[in-house]
């Protein structure tokens, strides 16, 4: 009882902090707004000031209502009274942190303390509507009531879900009938018929051609950067994934594609302006040729040190770029402005065909990056990433197969900037700098390293879906940096993690004539 | 050396390596003698000025650097987000001065506190800065980095990255994105120091950066005593050296783990507040870079290894504000000169300047 | 593992679809124009039978959408007829981007819309960059109810997405890029209010020749388009008038530390220093001043780096700086505007950048070209794209900063730039006299 005690005390404590960090970062009144939506009372609360105050009740219940739930420890399995006591306990510290916080503040700004200048989220408005627009006093009896009856609340419902309860049971058999009913061998045998995946395939092919028309030049906009992010992360799927060298200046190439394949279809500052698909094809050898000449000094190296080395390079190839010294080659900072586009059937191509030509692109290199995988040159990377020396003794020429690696992931990053290039009309220095690559690296391990399923994931969601989150805006770069942690402590192995061939050896019964089944 | 020479085999790759640090170390000299002697584009006076900028930044990379080669040394792991450390530490000592040039000094209430009692107060902001800096290191390894120790290294790496991430933005939320200055007292402002003739001009040595530059020295000779003299910097060393060992002769391996982020976190947080007295501007991006720098001259000096951090650290500030001057080249590309040195640093002693061979445990 | 593919480009199709649920009344948008042809078409005989002469002029106006170039902005009821920005908002360079948007926020608030439509800003991010900008066009381009661009702000940033703005037939008045080159490229969307730097740049080598007597000056810029543009009329103006420019050196702006660059600038021993900038950098270099072995020497900026910002984080060390600011003559609806403004905001107008009052004047500009070409037919406003184009570029408009007329390339600049100088940590008027 001890135990649950003293856990409910520190989550409550820390959920109290939270909530005074959430208060200080103005992300209550987002909350609130969002709440507002949900409610659909926005429209109003411009004119009954005690909508918002609604809504901001509701965000602090919330916040109860979690630290309910995790002061609650399932494997105690504790009685009805001791839920009741860890949920009052945890609320109650919560209570206490936020309202002192409350008082605080509500009292100095009475006395017209500015906060402003040193924190711009408490301005004099802000506070009273942290404070119900009453006294600091009312408020903190309303935040200590709904804190301390909402985590109450969270930990009995906790109670209600977990295994042994009435409810948990009902649930578990409601499961088990649905489950029966539904056939999953027959589901799985289907989906293994020939037909049936023809057809799906013709379902989503069209279903791919057709979205680009439907969903509005907005989307095609940010799916044609996922779409960018997906090839960039194919590319160091090989360096990182698959051969295991940690890469940290992966923007290099991306840079060199996309410079080379702008400065030679512009106007300025060269006025050469071939034809765009042999520039983009150029734009890919370039970048090859990098890769190689940035790979050969550094192939021995290991792990940090390749990772500061390739950092270095990133940074080098950013600052010449935009250097007085190159600005004849590259107009320096001011970048190069338009970048050629391609023509389909007489016209420039607009942002549907972008789309598609990006689409084709994802699926080849989805399938170049599969075939590699299953051949003898990706075994020959997943030997090497596991234990080079080993690897080396048992004949593997890792010094040719690390190049390997480096050349494609750079070509791929150089068609990638091509892309990037052309379809934003124009390019800068500034467009490559090493949060791109640290963005990329994330791309590939939080979707699962060497997995492709996982690289497409990864680039969906952490380029796809701060779009989706606007209103969250301010709060993207802070959500995806507490993300990133959490995901790592949860699901090291990455939102689809790449599935390794299973060695299953069938234990024998009883020495029968039949075989042993080795599956592979 | 002699016999050693005799043994090695001349295959074309080694062939090709001296030729190229021939031909770099010919090129170099020839440059360096062209631009001091015959070009003379810059007095003597103009050189002490880059030597002493260089000297100062180079103390407070050094302090940095030694951060990440003590987390390196005993984790392994790349602590990205140590130069957010440091920017919290930067931002501790704002408030702190601030709070000190709003209260009233003791006795004459004319003037404030930070006027009154310089000393006092900047003692005591330095160690708010530090120890809040500290703090902020010991609940980044709790939260972030402990649930993943014994994970292979890319995952801490990328936790790290969003720790890094999650806290710049955290103090931009929190404090707003403007850029701040820091107030300095009266005594230590910025832009006033001691005038030394050179020739007939005058080169100011402002007292911002002496006091930044003896003050890291002070604290990197204090760090080294404590990592060679006492038992904590003995068993920090045992712990980087081998843990389970360390842990089987009954060393606290978590503690001085924990103490070691927190001796980090101090120092980086000091360098923090240096960097706020010295420069004046900062906001929460102001951490970044430095980190970046002060990793790089830790790899520089040889990772894991806190002289060759120190080293590392000056040797880097030193370039750059030298290098470009000495190569004649723009100062834009400073960046250029010192990364490149490093690359060429790590082709030929792969190790670092000062830096023990990684064994393939440690790996 | 096929299987997985297909089930992940499904699951994906299926959130993207989910979360641009909002976005279908901008997909109905984009494919109304086709359906109201039709519906007009059909239409047309029975109306021309039953009406009066006025219907036939309200046919011809939804003709006008299909004979101009660029189609219409199809704004239904319920939604604002927005006015697109980027600016430098967070950041360094945040308080150019505050400044302007505010103004212009502060333009079309006041305005009483058109006809039950009401005007709104959108002023995205760029941190002053010209690739940001790009970007933020590529953006601003996909909202089909964005008519009109109040911007961009720094000339790098304008320089980037003059040419989206150009394929996409979105008319762009910029309040404050200044650089000469963006008006020499053909673009038929691009015009400004603000002075260009050719003017700016003339001026200030001028007065460092001949009204201060300089000979010897150093020349500074940050390598952007504005800076370095800005350098290199001074430079090649002062030579002219027979001047010696003994350093030009370039700076990496967002940097701490300058001494180096400064340093061998200082070697060249000037009697001044121009800079072609920002405040953010300005007010670095202004506090290692002493330290660079300048002091002493004066130190003549720009628009850029004009601001209380500069005084502010400066103190003593930028006393007796030059900047460049763009502050109208008093008059009733200047005094009206500085009062709207301080109430509304914790600044006053000209306090943050020199181009406040440039900024409403922009508002006025654009609100006045939208409602000349707009028209309302049911319940849905129209603006033809070609034709507020042309608007644009033929405005006429009397504002707080003078006449603001447009010739063929897009300048429409009222008044040049007046240069101040800091004065006990204030800017005030530069005085020759002294």
């Amino acid at each position: 009882m001890n135990e649950s005690l003293k856990r409910g005390l520190r989550l409550g404590l820390i959920f109290g902090i939270v909530f005074i960090f959430f208060m200080l970062i103005g992300f209550t009144n987002v909350a609130a707004t969002m709440i507002g939506d949900i409610l659909g009372n926005v429209d109003q609360a411009s004119v009954n000031p005690q909508l918002p105050v609604l809504n901001l009740i509701t965000f602090t219940g919330l916040m109860g209502f979690f630290t309910g739930i995790a002061a609650y420890k399932k494997d105690a399995n504790p009685s009805w009274v001791q839920v009741l006591i860890v949920g009052l306990i945890a609320g109650l510290a919560a209570a206490l942190l936020v309202v002192g916080f409350i008082l605080l503040i509500g009292s100095l700004n009475a006395q017209g303390v500015d906060f402003r200048t040193y924190l711009p989220n408490l301005g004099a408005n802000e506070i009273q509507y942290l404070i119900f627009y009453t006294t600091p006093l009312a408020a903190a009896q309303r935040y200590i009531l709904f804190i301390i009856l909402f985590s109450i609340i969270g930990s009995l419902i906790v109670k209600l879900f977990s295994p042994g309860s009435p409810v948990n049971i009902a649930l578990n058999s409601l499961k088990k009938n649905t489950i029966n009913k539904l056939d999953v061998e027959t589901l799985k045998s289907a989906l293994k018929n020939r037909f049936v995946l023809i057809g799906l395939l013709v379902v989503v092919a069209v279903l791919m051609y057709f979205l680009p028309f439907v969903w509005g030049s907005y989307w095609n906009y940010i799916m044609g950067t996922v779409a960018i992010y997906i090839l960039l992360g194919l590319g160091l799927n090989i360096i990182v994934g698959y051969s295991g060298q940690l890469v940290l200046g992966y923007v290099a190439f991306f840079a060199i594609g996309a410079y080379t394949f702008a400065l030679l279809t512009a106007p300025q500052p060269h006025a050469i302006e071939m034809n765009l698909w042999l520039a983009m094809l150029i734009a890919v050898l370039v970048s090859t040729i990098a890769g190689l000449l940035i790979g050969l000094p550094i192939l021995n190296l290991r792990g940090d040190y390749l990772a500061i080395v390739t950092l270095g390079f990133g940074e080098i190839v950013r600052i010449l770029i935009r250097s007085d010294l190159l600005t004849a080659l590259t107009n320096g900072p001011k970048g190069v402005t338009n970048v050629g586009q391609p023509f389909w059937r007489g016209q420039l191509f607009t942002d549907t065909n972008y789309m598609h030509l990006l689409m084709l692109l994802v699926l080849a290199g989805l399938f170049v990056a599969k075939r590699l995988k299953d051949s003898r040159t990706g075994r020959a990377w997943i030997s090497i990433r596991e234990d080079q020396t080993v690897a080396q003794a048992t004949g593997v020429n890792t010094f040719r197969y690390k190049i390997l690696a480096l050349l494609l992931g750079a070509a791929f990053a150089g068609l990638a900037g091509a892309l990037f290039a052309s379809r934003n009309q124009f390019t800068g220095p500034e467009d490559f700098t090493l949060m791109v690559s640290v963005n990329v690296l994330c791309v590939v391990i939080v979707g699962g390293m060497g997995s492709l399923p996982g690289v497409v994931l990864g680039a969906f969601v952490l380029k796809g879906l701060p779009e989706l989150l606007r209103e969250l805006s301010d709060y993207r770069l802070f959500a995806f940096g507490a993300l990133l942690v959490v995901m790592m402590i949860v699901r090291p192995n990455g939102l689809w993690p790449v599935s390794r061939p299973k060695f299953i050896k069938a234990p024998p019964e009883d020495c029968q004539d039949e075989p042993v089944e080795v599956k592979v | 050396m002699i016999e050693k020479l005799k043994k090695t085999r001349f295959t074309p790759r080694l062939a090709l390596r001296l030729v190229i640090a021939i031909a770099l170390l010919v090129y170099l000299t020839w440059r360096v003698v062209q631009v001091t002697a015959s070009e003379a584009v810059f007095g003597p006076d103009t050189w002490l000025r880059f030597l002493i900028s260089g000297l100062v930044i180079g103390g407070m990379y050094a302090l940095i650097a030694i951060g990440y080669t003590l987390v390196y040394g005993i984790l392994f792991m790349i602590n990205f987000a140590h130069g957010e450390v440091m920017m919290l530490g930067t931002f501790a000592g704002y408030f702190m001065l601030e709070a000190f040039s709003t209260i009233p000094g003791p006795g004459n209430q004319e003037v404030n506190f930070l006027n009154a009692q310089p000393i006092i107060a900047l003692i005591l902001t330095f160690i708010v800065g530090a120890g809040v800096a500290a703090l902020v290191g010991y609940l980044l390894e709790k939260i972030a980095y402990r649930p993943l120790r014994g994970a292979p290294r890319l995952i801490p790496l990328i936790s790290a990255i969003g720790a890094s991430i999650f806290l710049q933005n955290a103090a931009q939320l929190l404090f707003g994105p403007q850029r701040r200055q820091y107030s300095n007292p009266d005594l230590l402002w910025r832009g006033t120091g001691w005038m030394i003739p050179v020739g007939d001009k005058t080169v100011m040595l402002t007292y911002t950066g002496v006091f930044s530059f003896v003050l890291s020295i002070l604290l990197m000779i204090g760090l080294f005593v404590l990592v060679k003299k006492t038992k904590l910097g003995k068993s920090m060393r045992a712990v980087a050296e081998n843990k389970q060992a360390a842990a089987l002769m009954g060393i606290d391996v978590d503690s001085v783990i924990s103490k070691t982020f927190l001796i980090s976190g101090a120092l980086a947080g000091a360098a923090g507040v240096m960097w706020g007295i010295h420069n004046g501007l900062f906001n929460h991006y102001v951490g970044f870079i430095p980190g970046i720098k002060a990793f790089t001259a830790a790899v520089l000096g040889g990772i894991g290894n806190i002289p060759g951090a120190m080293l590392g650290g000056m040797v880097l500030g030193l370039m750059e504000s030298l290098g470009p001057a000495l190569l004649g080249l723009d100062f834009q590309i400073k960046d250029v000169i010192a990364f490149t040195i490093l690359i060429l640093v790590l082709i030929f002693r792969p190790s670092g300047l000062l830096g023990e061979a990684l064994t393939e445990e440690k790996i | 593992m096929k299987i997985k593919y297909i089930l992940v480009l499904l699951l994906v199709t299926a959130i993207v679809l989910s979360g641009c649920a909002q976005q279908t009344e901008e997909v109905m948008e984009t494919e109304e124009p086709q359906e109201t042809e039709e519906m007009v078409e059909t239409e047309e005989p029975q109306e021309t039978e039953v009406v009066d002469v006025e219907e036939p002029e309200e046919e011809s106006m939804l003709e006008v959408c299909l004979e101009d170039e660029f189609g219409c902005a199809e704004i239904p009821s319920g939604e604002t007829i927005k006015i697109g920005m980027g600016a430098p908002l967070l950041g360094d360079y945040s308080m150019f981007g505050t400044d302007i948007s505010q103004a212009v926020s502060l333009a079309l608030a006041m305005d009483d819309g058109f006809e039950g439509w009401t005007y709104e800003l959108v002023a995205e991010d760029t941190g002053g960059t010209p690739e940001a900008g790009a970007a933020v066009a590529n953006l601003l381009v996909t909202d089909p109810t964005v008519v009109a661009i109040a911007g961009h702000i720094f000339s790098g940033s304008t320089d980037a997405a003059i040419p989206i703005y150009d394929a996409a037939g979105l008319p762009m008045m910029s309040p404050s890029a200044t650089n000469p080159d963006l008006t020499q490229k053909g673009s038929a969307v691009f015009n400004r209010l603000a002075f260009t730097d050719a003017d700016q740049g003339k001026s200030a080598a001028s007065l460092l020749y001949n009204d201060l007597g300089f000979r010897k000056i150093g020349v500074m810029h940050d390598g952007g388009t504005y800076g370095q543009g800005l350098a290199d009329v001074v430079q090649a103006e002062f030579e002219n008038l027979g001047g010696e420019v003994v350093a030009y050196e370039g700076i990496t702006p967002g940097e701490a530390d300058y001494v180096a660059p400064l340093s061998a600038v200082a070697a060249g021993e000037p009697e001044a220093v121009y800079f072609g900038g920002y405040a953010a950098d300005a007010i670095v270099m202004m506090n290692q001043w002493a330290q660079a072995g300048l002091e002493g020497v004066l130190f003549f900026g720009c628009d850029g780096t004009f601001g209380v910002e500069f005084t502010d984080k400066t103190g003593p060390n930028g006393e007796g700086a030059i900047a460049a600011s763009l502050v109208p003559p008093d008059s009733p609806e200047k005094t009206a505007f500085d009062e709207a403004y301080a109430a509304e905001y914790p600044t006053e107008a000209g306090e943050l950048s020199a181009f406040t009052w440039s900024s409403y004047d922009t508002g006025n500009v654009l609100i006045a070209a939208i409602e000349s070409v707009a028209f309302v037919e049911g319940d849905t406003l129209y603006v033809p794209r070609g034709a507020l184009v042309e608007a644009v570029r033929n405005t006429d408009f009397v504002g707080l900063t003078g006449l603001i007329k447009c010739d063929e390339i897009g300048e429409c600049n009222a008044s040049g730039p007046a240069f101040y100088q800091v004065v006990d940590g204030e800017w005030v008027p530069l005085d020759l006299g002294s």
